[in-house]
């Protein structure tokens, strides 16, 4: 089933120009600027905590920005009608980190939901289409297992299968490796890439695991404090990054970002105790 | 048989079970099943006091019930209660217009109704007629009242 | 005690936030009956997990608070000799009040529990936001035919609880006690007026029925996503639909039995 061509070609398919975006009293991104190349990989990485899931879900609307835009394939995001965001929707795959399988049907009742809500497709046609998505990503012979008998990894690829059922345009990664045994953690890297370079799909990434990420990424943005800190291809960022994303790829234990938690010194709390 | 079949059926006893208690309820347990749904026709009664009369009380001739009270209202040339009854319609014509219409009492602290006893006369009663000769409701403190006072009279 | 008053100023304003966004729930629910009409299966199957699996806690119940209410009834009216009128305090009692108000609390703790825990589990476990990106709005999905199936199923299980309340009152009543059949239910069928109790007690089912399905599902769907918060969640769901139940029923009460 064959999307439409996506409208520009040499512009990035997400632009995103001055994000502010604020939980509580915190603003977790305060003038974010990001684009995503079309037909790439691109990693968006940084510590636990700096709004990356967050970052994701803004781009699929789930979350309105206080300032800034947000543009997909063109659209501004955030000012689409019901109805078009939806149809949006149709066109981004999300990978959500814990796979969101609907846990009361089948893993080939999962993968063939999005085709039976927004297709029109027999049954014949829908079961093909959806055993070749299972077959991808491998897990075939599993289609009749239920969500709660799979293990993360198995969850995360049938996931995948179920993001790609309608051949969108970009897929969205929500941490792909944490957690995973290094095998599943390869067939994921593997499943990336291929996906990108076969199909096209425009990827995104956001991750902390630096290695794998590293391995597939066309592109990588570090992202702390809510702005970003460098960006450039992996090659550029392991030679000459800044001092903070030194200590964040080669996983320093103290640096721009310190090991000890902020307070009083050590002399004194001893001295306190002791009276 | 699968799942969903299964699913199906129990859904289905679950609203079949559902309305037929709902019947159950309207028929056995309340006065749906012992109404009288058919035609009736309007028969007037005019009372001094109808003590505790009340709208779809019954209306009986030898203790059967031939039609419901339909109507209760305050006549203020007549200062006198006007009670509408409705009458089924097999009765049309067969009861004698100078018929005595009485407010009583089911047992001795139930609900009020009207009984009418017959007369002697040819004409009978029409939609719309009138019955004259009326007893009004024993009205509890006024038979007291009676009794107290009755009783200091003779002892006077 | 300024801190006291902080403190009570700022329950009140997230009572009435959640107040505010439980019924901005409402119309998108209530919108979900259009995507109900074209998979009628999803009605089904909620009306299955809502309304069949309660039956038998509502049966058994129903059964025994007739046979009680036989009982005790029959006690208090031997003293006024007045025992022929069990079937009419029996089948009143059932039809006009512990039939829809039982029924309801019933209902909110075994099938509201049950929805809040289930719709928590799946914001929790990110399905409700996974259908988002899928496109599907979870309010029609999800939320709609859950709704409407406790909508339905509650005024249906009300009556056969009272149902089998005057049944079970009457086994009592004629069995043990040997109260008179004939009496049980004339006095009953003179008593019970079609529109003024059977009709009232519906009513009250239906708006029961509304309330407790609404309150589960919404807490099911504002509950912070931790196994922490749908328990709590869970809890808030029975305790909100009881307190509900019982104050709409003295309001309905006194606005059509006055």
């Amino acid at each position: 089933m064959k999307q439409p061509e996506s409208k520009q070609q040499s512009t990035p398919l997400v632009r995103i120009r001055g994000l502010r975006f604020r939980r509580g009293s915190r603003w977790i991104f305060d003038g974010l600027d990001v684009d995503i190349p079309l037909g790439r990989v691109t990693a968006i990485m940084g510590p636990s905590g700096t709004g990356k899931t967050t970052l994701l879900k803004l781009i699929g609307g789930q979350l309105r920005p206080d300032e800034g835009t947000i543009e997909v394939d063109g659209e501004n995001v955030h000012a689409l009608s019901t109805p078009e965001l939806y149809r949006l929707r149709m066109r981004m795959g999300m990978l959500f980190q814990s796979g969101a399988l609907l846990t009361d049907i089948s893993v080939f009742e999962n993968v063939a939901f999005p085709l039976r809500e927004h297709t029109r497709l027999t049954e014949s046609m829908l079961r093909k289409l959806v055993l070749l998505k299972l077959e991808a990503v491998g897990l075939r012979g599993a289609r009749d297992l239920m969500p709660s008998e799979l293990s993360g990894g198995m969850a995360r690829r049938v996931a995948l299968a179920r993001a790609i059922a309608l051949d969108p345009m970009m897929i969205m990664y929500d941490e792909p490796f944490t957690g995973q045994d290094p095998i599943s953690m390869g067939v994921l890297v593997q499943l990336i890439r291929r996906l990108n370079d076969a199909a096209r799909i425009t990827s995104i990434v956001v991750s902390h695991d630096v290695a794998e990420t590293l391995e597939i990424a066309d592109q990588v943005y570090v992202i702390s404090n809510g702005k970003v800190v460098e960006s450039g291809s992996p090659a550029q960022l392991q030679e000459s990054g800044g001092e903070w994303t030194r200590q964040f790829i080669q996983g320093l234990p103290d640096g721009p970002v310190p090991f000890h938690y902020p307070g009083p010194g050590l002399q004194e709390d001893l001295l306190e105790k002791s009276l | 048989m699968n799942k969903k079949r299964l699913i199906e059926i129990w859904v289905g006893v679950f609203m079949a079970l559902g309305l037929v208690a709902l019947f159950f309820l309207a028929m056995r347990v309340s006065n749906l099943g012992t109404a009288y749904t058919g035609e009736t026709f309007d028969v007037d009664a005019r009372f001094d006091n109808i003590g505790g009369l009340k709208v779809k009380a019954p209306v009986t001739i030898a203790g059967v019930e031939v039609g419901r009270v339909t109507g209760i209202r305050y006549d203020a040339e007549d200062f006198r209660a006007v009670v509408e009854m409705g009458i089924q319609s097999q009765y049309r014509d067969r009861i004698p217009d100078d018929s005595f219409a009485k407010i009583l009492t089911a047992g001795l602290l139930g609900e009020q109704y009207i009984g009418l006893d017959p007369g002697g006369s040819e004409d009978m009663l029409a939609d719309g007629s009138e019955i004259g000769v009326t007893q009004s409701a024993l009205v509890l403190e006024e038979v007291v009242g009676q009794f107290i006072f009755g009783k200091g009279q003779e002892g006077m | 005690m300024t801190g006291l008053l902080a403190q009570l100023g700022s329950w009140g304003i997230e009572t009435l936030t959640r107040l505010g966004r439980a019924h901005l729930l409402l119309l998108p629910m209530m919108r979900g009956f259009l995507d109900i009409l074209r998979r009628p299966r999803l009605l089904l199957d909620q009306l299955f997990s809502v309304g069949v699996l309660t039956i038998l806690i509502i049966s058994v119940a129903g059964l025994f608070v007739g046979m009680v209410l036989g009982l005790q009834g029959f006690y208090i009216l031997s003293r006024f000799g007045g025992e022929t009128a069990l079937g009419l305090m029996v089948a009143a009692s059932l039809v006009r009040e512990l039939g829809p108000v039982l029924t309801a609390l019933l209902f909110a703790g075994r099938a509201g529990s049950a929805l809040t825990a289930e719709i928590g589990l799946m914001k929790a476990t990110e399905q409700l936001s996974g259908l988002e990106m899928m496109a599907v709005n979870p309010e029609h999905r999800v939320l709609a035919p859950r709704f409407f199936a406790g909508f339905i199923s509650v005024p249906l299980l009300a009556a056969i609880f009272s149902m089998l309340g005057v049944l079970g009152g009457w086994m009592v009543g004629g069995g043990m006690l040997s109260v008179d059949q004939g009496a049980f239910w004339n006095g009953m069928q003179n008593g019970i007026d079609f529109h003024d109790d059977i009709i009232n007690g519906v009513i009250k089912s239906v708006v029961f029925g509304f309330v407790c399905t609404w309150i589960a599902i919404f807490q099911g769907y504002d509950c912070v996503p931790t196994s922490e918060g749908v328990s709590r969640a869970t809890t808030r769901t029975v305790v909100h639909s009881s307190l509900a139940v019982l104050g709409l029923d003295f309001v309905l009460t006194a606005l059509m039995f006055s």
